[in-house]
């Protein structure tokens, strides 16, 4: 089955409506230009002309989104009739500027996650220097011994990590470390510490691994699993939102 | 105009008056007119090694208060017309010192000498940050132990906090041996961790003490690998790419590939 997208929007010859498929449901883009009667009949031809058949099925909650447009009472009423025929649709917003409208074209794929910052830092943490961060960090460079890297989110490094990494430091037990040369002096992700394996007195020194904490206790595992763990974490995050 | 170089390493005893005292005397070797500038105030040791101990009687307390000319307080070296030196105070204490005061100073000499070269206490307080006041480059030392090469590190980014922004490295008293039965930390190692350009590697060698003593830096003679590598510092720093000659007689390019093999089986 092929819904209608965002592409026709781009079209020269726009539609007077646009039909899109979002996470919570069917989200309907009315034309804020084009004369009411147009607006109207297109409304009709999708619902009830030939692609009528789409929009048949189980309950689907609806969100109309008619723009800047100005609606007298009237032609407001005209085109909820319009909606409120198709007898599975459950009228969630009917809006000028409906949340499922600027989460579409914010790009968040849910208004209740909020991205959280991240920033870039380049160059060398060197002993004795400590950088903070609020949210995630990618550090393109090496945390040398005795240096420390701290971020209220993940930590990821391009680089060696020797010194001291801590993340999720306002409590974020699921937030991870990972890095290139994993050889860290110590650990710490919220309120867990640990530190690496060693070998000849120095920290044991291994490629491409990440950290994360795991039935309670810091678990370091290969990078490969790490697009995993993050997948799951989102999952839980969605969950919890919910 | 001349250029002002900070001899720096954090940690204590890795040879940071004696890396002074054997660049400056390279360099004048070399033709260039220098001053060696001892900013180690109240431990004051530049003078002996370079044998002018029983020259001073001013230095450069007196010259930042006022109490002397710049020129009064200049000593110039009994081997080379082109080499003088600074000398720090014995009797007063770092906190003599303001930032401002050395700026001033290294900036009257950089305008009389080719290079200016700031021999700085151990310890990254106020003494240290004293002697990078006037400097446009720096030189970190340190010798191949864990902790020297920490306190390195740390240094690294005080100086490049303060604009120092590409200090450059002399890896002290390097013991081939050590290095190639795996006891010490070896260049490659260090440099990695580090991250900045290598000047140079000196080898132990026990001529620098016995010359110390006798007040005559080494590279006066070179007959001795640690001479060799303070020449060929100092021809790096002039802008020469003199290749790091090899340490001890069985570290040359056979034995090298030796070591890698046992290393990678």
């Amino acid at each position: 089955m092929e819904k209608p997208t965002i592409h026709q929007a781009r079209l020269s010859a726009k539609p007077p409506v646009t039909v899109k498929g979002t996470r919570q449901g069917l989200l309907f883009l009315l034309d804020e230009t084009c004369p009411f009667d147009v607006l109207e009949s297109g409304l009709r031809d999708v619902l009830q002309g030939g692609t009528s058949s789409l929009f048949s099925g189980p309950s689907t909650p609806v969100f109309v989104d008619y723009g800047t447009r100005d609606l007298t009472v009237d032609e407001s009423r005209t085109l909820f009739d319009i909606f409120l025929g198709q007898n599975n649709f459950i009228i969630r917003e009917w809006a000028p500027r409906t949340t499922a409208r600027a989460s579409l074209f914010s790009n968040t794929p849910s208004p209740v996650i909020n991205v959280p910052e991240q920033s870039f830092f380049k160059g060398t943490i060197r002993a004795g220097q400590v950088l903070h961060f609020e949210g995630d960090v990618v550090v393109l460079g090496d945390v040398n011994p005795g240096g420390s890297i701290v971020a209220t989110g993940d930590i990821y490094i391009f680089g060696k990590l020797r010194g001291i990494a801590h993340a999720g430091f306002e409590g974020d037990v699921q937030a991870v470390i990972a890095a290139v040369e994993f050889a860290p002096m110590q650990l710490r992700i919220a309120d867990y510490v640990g530190f690496a394996p060693e070998q000849d007195g120095k920290p044991m020194q291994s490629p491409l691994e990440f950290a994360y904490v795991k039935d309670g206790a810091l678990a370091v595992d290969k990078m490969q699993f790490l697009a995993a763990y993050l997948q799951f974490r989102a999952q839980l995050t969605q969950e919890d939102a919910r | 105009m001349g250029t002002g170089i900070v001899v720096t390493s954090g940690k204590g005893g890795v040879g940071k008056t004696t890396s002074s005292a054997n660049i400056g005397t390279a360099l004048a070797l070399l033709g260039k007119s220098v001053c060696l500038v001892d900013a180690d105030i109240g431990l004051r040791n530049l003078d002996v090694i370079m044998g002018l101990e029983n020259r001073i009687i001013y230095d450069i307390v007196d010259v930042a208060n006022g109490e002397c000319r710049l020129e009064q307080a200049l000593i110039r070296d009994k081997r080379f017309e082109q080499l003088m030196f600074l000398p720090a105070s014995q009797t007063k204490d770092k906190t003599a010192l303001t930032p401002e005061g050395v700026r001033t100073i290294v900036s009257d000499l950089k305008q009389q000498y080719d290079f200016v070269i700031i021999d700085c206490p151990a310890g990254i307080e106020h003494g240290f940050k004293v002697a990078i006041a006037g400097a446009n480059q720096a030189i970190v030392v340190t010798t191949p132990e864990t902790a020297a090469v920490r306190d390195a590190d740390r240094v690294i980014g005080l100086l490049q906090a303060a604009d120092l922004k590409s200090p450059k490295l002399i890896i002290n008293r390097i013991r081939p041996n050590l290095v190639r039965e795996g006891d010490m930390l070896d260049i490659d190692e260090i440099v990695q961790v580090l991250a900045i350009d290598l000047l140079g590697v000196v080898p132990d060698d026990e001529a620098i003490i016995r010359n110390a003593n006798k007040g005559e830096p080494t590279v006066m003679r070179p007959d001795t690998k640690a001479a060799i590598a303070y020449r060929n510092i100092a021809r790096r720093i002039l802008g020469d790419s003199v290749p790091l000659m090899p340490l001890g007689e069985q570290s040359g390019l056979w034995s090298r590939f030796r070591k890698r093999l046992a290393g990678k089986g």
